[in-house]
């Protein structure tokens, strides 16, 4: 369960600012591996930050549930709440620009589909895709092994749907003064996509995250639950209480401040992002198709380090990072 | 050993006839059953091939498909007959070796006709020299043979004798429940006592005599061990020096017993309800009914339910902390970043 999962002990932050912080850093970190040879100002007009950066991200994130809304066979809901975690997690240590987002994309999808147990065969998965299917194919298996060690291997996600389900059941039952809580279930529904596109996902547990959902829902139709939530669940601790409500206060600012930006502004950062891309991991550059072709070619002296992984100076850094740390 | 073996005499006859077989002579050639017959009712022993003089009782039923090997088999069993020293009987594992070597020239020598003469002089040189060792290890080795036959027979006379043991034990418990029914007839026959009671006695008492029936069988089955020893402690048989003895693990008597700890969960959250109260507490009503096929593979209501509570009380405590590898590194970076970027 939650409190015992990687997802707590791993992959949770204090508040908003420490996860842009966190984009910040991978962001810099890209921008002054590239960049070296720039001056300040050059820099910040040629490569993305941090705030474009996010932006894009939403609008991947759209993207993302947009493809899985068409997706066939009908993609359980769990499976797009996986696969919008492993998204937000991999960008929350590397910058848009390293890594194409929209092949992070579907590896994201396929290996939620796989962590779930949702099972679509890859030429069902592809069947989806428009264009090419055979280099999808390839670009998704060649990355799936990048995002798993970029989510350090842990891909267990705890997603608020149980948790809902439980509430309600919990609320049925020992509250069964407030009627039919079945009335609240549309814009529950509603709350938690919106809620997976804010960090709220990555800061609260998934049971709060729910009880949010639920208290939202009812005000929005003018109905009630504190009763249910001083009486019942926390008629014991009281002063937990409050941090609940603070919890719950954020998360609904959180979904009420979503922003979905516009798609002029989206179109010009993505050409911008064309430039400024790491054309070793974007599978259009002529870089990249050389590098594969050599892979290819000495397939018999095949070493570990032939998968497209973070770069050697990232993988550095990133283990000065933890000795840091430790 | 298939059918492409021919007889060497008669060429066609072993084709037709997968079943005949091959016999193999002295000189080391083949020749088939009907023709080994047809040679020595003529009276004359010759080899077709070699003409070497040959007996009828020198024909051995060929178990290789190169006659060559059947012949090499045939002269080391004799000459192992007579060397047969052992690696104890040298000092040096380098005489042993030249013992060894010497051997195989002799063996190499007899089967491909190389020097007869010298080599039958060899042999007789190492039968004088060797007569009492030789005689010595004939002895030992069928002492040894004695030996392990004795094992064998031990194991199988305790195999019989448990199996017999068993045999006995079980027609003794017929013949038991056959008397106990009888009497049981009988008391209802003639006894005036109330039927039920008699009934209900009677099956106390079978019942007291199944409990004594496995004790006894398990007595009989460790009565069985023959005596090894005479009674001033010397050992009967050959088994001496070469018995392994396998002694048991020797058990430990002060540990503690496993005990069961049932595991706590730290739910972080308002405890939810075990699965055992949800039924009481009528969480049931409102939760999908398992139907006849997941009931019957084991699914239950409650197991859904159980979990979704846990889940949903899980974590409703919890405050927001930073566990995030680089989400402390980080901090330090993007300031260290800044202020290198305001000094370019």
């Amino acid at each position: 369960m939650f409190s015992t999962s990687t997802q707590r002990h791993f992959w949770m932050f204090k508040d908003e600012t420490d996860v842009s912080n966190a984009r910040l850093g991978a962001n810099l970190k890209y921008i002054s591996a590239r960049g070296k040879n720039m001056t300040v100002a050059e820099r910040e007009t040629h490569f993305l930050n941090a705030s474009e950066e996010k932006s894009l991200i939403m609008s991947y994130e759209y993207q993302l549930r947009d493809f899985c809304r068409k997706f066939h066979p009908p993609m359980p809901r769990y499976v797009i709440g996986t696969a919008l975690h492993y998204l937000k997690r991999f960008y929350v240590n590397n910058s848009v620009m390293d890594y194409p987002p929209k092949e992070i994309l579907v590896t994201c999808v396929y290996l939620a589909c796989k962590v779930e147990e949702f099972n679509v065969s890859m030429d069902q998965f592809v069947g989806n895709l428009k264009g090419d299917r055979e280099k999808a194919a390839t670009i998704i298996l060649n990355n799936e092994l990048l995002l798993m060690q970029q989510l350090d291997y842990q891909l267990t996600v705890h997603n608020p749907f149980r948790p809902l389900e439980g509430l309600m059941i919990d609320m049925k039952t020992r509250f069964p003064t407030f009627s039919d809580p079945e009335r609240l279930r549309q814009g529950i529904d509603e709350f938690l996509e919106q809620v997976f596109y804010t960090d709220a996902i990555l800061i609260y547990s998934p049971s709060q995250i729910s009880l949010a959902a639920i208290i939202h829902s009812a005000s929005t139709s003018k109905e009630n639950v504190d009763e249910y939530i001083t009486k019942i669940l926390f008629s014991e601790d009281q002063k937990r209480l409050l941090n609940l409500i603070e919890a719950v206060k954020k998360i609904r600012v959180m979904v009420r401040n979503i922003q979905l930006p516009h798609r002029d502004t989206i179109k010009a950062l993505e050409k911008k992002l064309i430039l400024c891309c790491n054309p070793d991991n974007n599978s259009e550059s002529p870089a990249f198709k050389k590098r594969m072709k050599q892979s290819f070619d000495d397939e018999e002296s095949f070493e570990d380090g032939q998968y497209p992984s973070a770069s050697s100076e990232q993988v550095r850094s990133m283990l000065l990072g933890l000795s840091e740390m430790g | 050993m298939d059918d492409y073996q021919t007889c060497p005499k008669c060429k066609t006859t072993k084709y037709r006839n997968p079943a005949m077989v091959l016999m193999v002579n002295a000189c080391g050639h083949a020749l088939c059953e009907s023709c080994v017959e047809l040679l020595f009712a003529k009276g004359s022993g010759a080899c077709p091939e070699c003409k070497c003089p040959l007996r009828r009782n020198n024909f051995r039923v060929q178990l290789f498909e190169d006659p060559a090997v059947d012949k090499e088999v045939d002269i080391r069993k004799r000459i192992l007959k007579e060397f047969n020293k052992r690696q104890e009987d040298f000092p040096t594992l380098r005489e042993y070796n030249d013992y060894l070597e010497e051997v195989e020239t002799i063996i190499f020598n007899l089967v491909f006709d190389i020097d007869p003469t010298n080599t039958n002089k060899m042999i007789d040189n190492y039968k004088k020299e060797n007569k009492e060792i030789t005689q010595k290890n004939r002895n030992r080795q069928s002492q040894e043979e004695m030996e392990l036959e004795e094992l064998l027979e031990n194991e199988k006379a305790q195999q019989s004798e448990k199996a017999s043991l068993y045999v006995n034990a079980e027609l003794e418990e017929k013949k038991q429940k056959h008397k106990a029914r009888e009497k049981l007839i009988d008391e209802l026959m003639f006894s005036d006592a109330d039927a039920k009671s008699i009934v209900a006695s009677h099956v106390q008492a079978t019942a007291a005599l199944a409990k004594e029936q496995p004790k006894a069988a398990a007595q009989a089955g460790s009565t069985v061990v023959k005596s090894s020893k005479f009674s001033s402690g010397i050992q009967i048989g050959l088994r001496g020096q070469h018995t392994n003895s396998f002694l048991p693990i020797p058990k430990q008597e002060d540990l503690p017993l496993y005990r069961y700890t049932a595991p706590v969960f730290d739910y972080d959250g308002p405890p939810p309800p075990t699965i055992e109260m949800l039924g009481k507490l009528n969480y049931f009503a409102n939760i999908r009914a398992a139907n006849v096929t997941e009931r019957a593979g084991g699914y239950t209501e409650a197991m859904s339910c159980c979990r979704a509570l846990q889940e949903a009380m899980g974590g409703l405590f919890y405050s927001p902390q930073s566990t995030h590898k680089t989400a402390v590194v980080n901090t330090i970076h993007s300031t260290q970043d800044t202020d290198d970027m305001e000094t370019t």
